[in-house]
């Protein structure tokens, strides 16, 4: 009786998983040169963003959006050493974490968000119809609505997708092979943790102290969304590149919140209960 | 600003960011301490919903306050109680006729709403209101037939028809329904990473309050336009006080633990919604005023009663607004996020 239902539903069987594929983004590696978001808008006829200048160092993209899969940040620090000053500059091609435990594809009511066999997380065009719950619903600010007056997928949700069409073509993802330095690397997500450890280690071991890992399964960010299949070697906080401390799955807390709403419920009923009772003698 | 060019700077935050000066010193990061981010950028997305979303999630409230509230009245009241009240399935019926259309026209694609009722998913707050919505619009229209059956407002073999529904069990069903109705639009805001939806529990509970007194009060409304007895009037205020009460306690102990990121209702610009119109006019006046009608007679307490109802509704509307409008400035708050997100 299933396997009828789902010949009249035109259901198709999933594709057998694979191996899980991700980002490993070293910024350490980064020169800004943002031939990342260039392929990325490219291979994904992505529409332009305008020519607005913010005045923030060299980004003039500002954050991922719907359009935006990519985001190059520029974050410029001095710092007094005694009568001069100290600069550094650090570069960083922000992207769709792809959460282990992703709180749009949870808040999704559609169904459009889905999880891939290569498990990534991605939104079907065809089946999302822009409700926007998934777009506060993001830890990270990266999933969109496409505004109704737009001349792109009007209305619906979009984010990085880690390239599936490519990926079902064992091809990289565009960014990832735009990439001239490696601060970009894609691969199977085991793989790239273990090369992740590897690179902290030579970066410790050469001194800089205040790199970091941030996405891996160990980590305090892991501990509401999960490992993130596209995670980062950071050289400062993670405040400083945008990134909360430990990112919220707004589904942990869920259940307090229905039981504060059902007290206040119940309380209703029981005072009703009483306050007629009181006029039937 | 608005531009016309579809793509640009979309959902920069109003004023943009202006770059860190040099006289800042510290600049970014550099271990100045204190939680400083990229620029002043916001961490999460401002929410794209727009007034669709609270004229419904008021009108929604209402309608499933106003069933709950006659349901009760019909199993516990007396025998004037149960025939006023029972004006609250028209209350209901006619307040989520509504809902279903300004929810679709907030999608991106109305053209898809269905897509909703495609999945049963009531890990998502949105999936589980569309599904009740669904499911208790045409319990209140079924309990309101039977109401106008009952008396004498259909006739011939509508009537027969609208008697043919069982009554206690679309009370029971419908106030199931209606009280998550109520409960689940606090909920869905909490279930983000907007800073005023979430840092603190109690939305759920604050909404769910909300809708309770102003179903309550569109039932005294009604109750008082049709010239009810003085002590139905008299319980329905009693009622209605004690929902206003619970509002007032709950919105407070929200207020408190929200802290710091309550910034953007309490202290912006929609302070004098919140305050004058959700607080005071929402929840103030109408005790005040049930509390004067109380012990009155007739005429009085009618109008009386009429004035606090009337209160009660429009300052639930602001209250759902003000948090709603609120919550969107709320989410570009970027410390309020950090603080949101810490260990």
């Amino acid at each position: 009786m299933i396997d009828g239902y789902k010949r009249l539903m035109n259901l198709e069987e999933p594709p057998p998983p694979k191996k899980a594929k991700g980002f490993f983004t070293d910024t350490s590696l980064c020169i800004g040169c943002k031939a990342c978001e260039v392929a990325c808008k490219q291979w994904n006829q992505l529409p332009a963003d305008g020519f607005a200048i913010t005045g923030n160092s060299y980004d003039n993209t500002g954050h991922l959006g719907a359009t935006t899969w990519r985001h190059v940040q520029f974050i410029e620090q001095a710092k007094a050493n005694g009568s001069r000053q100290e600069q550094r500059w650090l570069m960083m091609s922000d992207v769709c974490k792809h959460c282990a435990n992703a709180a749009c594809l949870e808040a999704c009511p559609t169904g459009a968000l889905v999880r891939t066999e290569f498990d990534t997380v991605y939104v079907q065009q065809d089946i999302c119809n822009g409700c926007g719950f998934c777009v506060p619903a993001c830890p990270f600010g990266v999933i969109d609505r496409v505004p109704k007056e737009s001349t792109f997928e009007v209305g619906t949700a979009h984010k990085c997708t880690l390239c599936y069409d490519r990926l079902k073509d064992d091809m990289t993802p565009a960014c990832a092979k735009s990439c001239p330095t490696a601060s970009i690397q894609f691969g199977d997500v085991e793989e790239l943790q273990q090369r992740a450890r590897q690179r902290l280690g030579e970066l410790k071991a050469r001194g800089e102290s205040t790199a970091r890992l941030y996405g891996m399964p160990e980590g305090k960010e892991a501990a509401e969304v999960g490992p993130l299949h596209a995670f980062f070697l950071l050289l400062d906080k993670p405040e400083a590149y945008n990134l909360p401390e430990v990112p919220r799955l707004p589904r942990k807390t869920m259940a307090e919140r229905y039981g504060w709403s059902a007290a206040v419920g119940i309380g209703f009923a029981m005072v009703a209960a009483l306050v007629f009772r009181g006029g039937r003698q | 600003m608005k531009s016309n060019t579809p793509h640009l700077r979309k959902n920069l935050p109003a004023a943009l960011p202006k770059s860190p000066s040099p006289a800042r010193g510290g600049g970014q990061g550099g271990g100045s301490g204190g939680t400083q981010g990229y620029y002043d950028y916001p961490v999460v997305r401002r929410p794209v919903w727009t007034w669709e979303v609270p004229a419904y999630f008021w009108l929604g409230g209402l309608g499933a306050g106003a069933f709950v509230t006659a349901s009760l009245a019909q199993t516990f009241g007396s025998a004037d109680d149960r025939r006023i009240a029972a004006d609250g399935f028209y209350v209901a019926a006619a307040a989520l006729v509504p809902c279903a259309p300004l929810l679709i026209a907030d999608l991106g694609r109305p053209d898809r709403f269905h897509h909703m009722l495609r999945i049963f998913k009531p890990l998502s707050p949105m999936n589980l209101g569309a599904w009740t919505l669904t499911g208790l619009t045409p319990l209140a229209f079924a309990r309101g037939a039977s109401h106008a059956a009952d008396t004498g407002l259909f006739h011939g073999p509508l009537r027969a028809i609208a008697q043919l529904v069982p009554r206690r069990l679309t009370e029971v069903l419908g106030s199931f329904l209606s009280l998550t109705l109520a409960g689940y639009s606090g909920v869905l805001l909490g279930a983000t990473n907007v800073p005023l939806w979430a840092k603190s529990k109690l939305l759920g509970g604050v909404f769910m309050a909300s809708a309770l007194s102003s179903g309550s009060a569109a039932v005294t409304l009604q109750a008082a336009r049709r010239g009810a007895p003085a002590a139905t009037l008299h319980r329905l205020a009693r009622l209605e006080s004690a929902a206003s009460l619970g509002e007032m306690a709950i919105l407070t102990g929200y207020l408190v633990q929200s802290g710091k990121a309550a910034r953007p209702l309490t202290t912006s610009r929609f302070a004098p919604p919140f305050w004058l119109g959700a607080v005071f006019a929402g929840g103030l006046l109408p005790l005040l005023l049930h509390g004067v009608a109380r012990g009155g007679h007739g005429r009085t307490v009618r109008s009386l009663s009429t004035a606090a109802a009337m209160c009660t509704m429009i300052g639930s509307l602001a209250l759902r607004w003000s948090i709603f409008e609120a919550g969107k400035d709320s989410s570009e708050d970027q410390s309020a996020s950090f603080d949101l997100s810490k260990a």
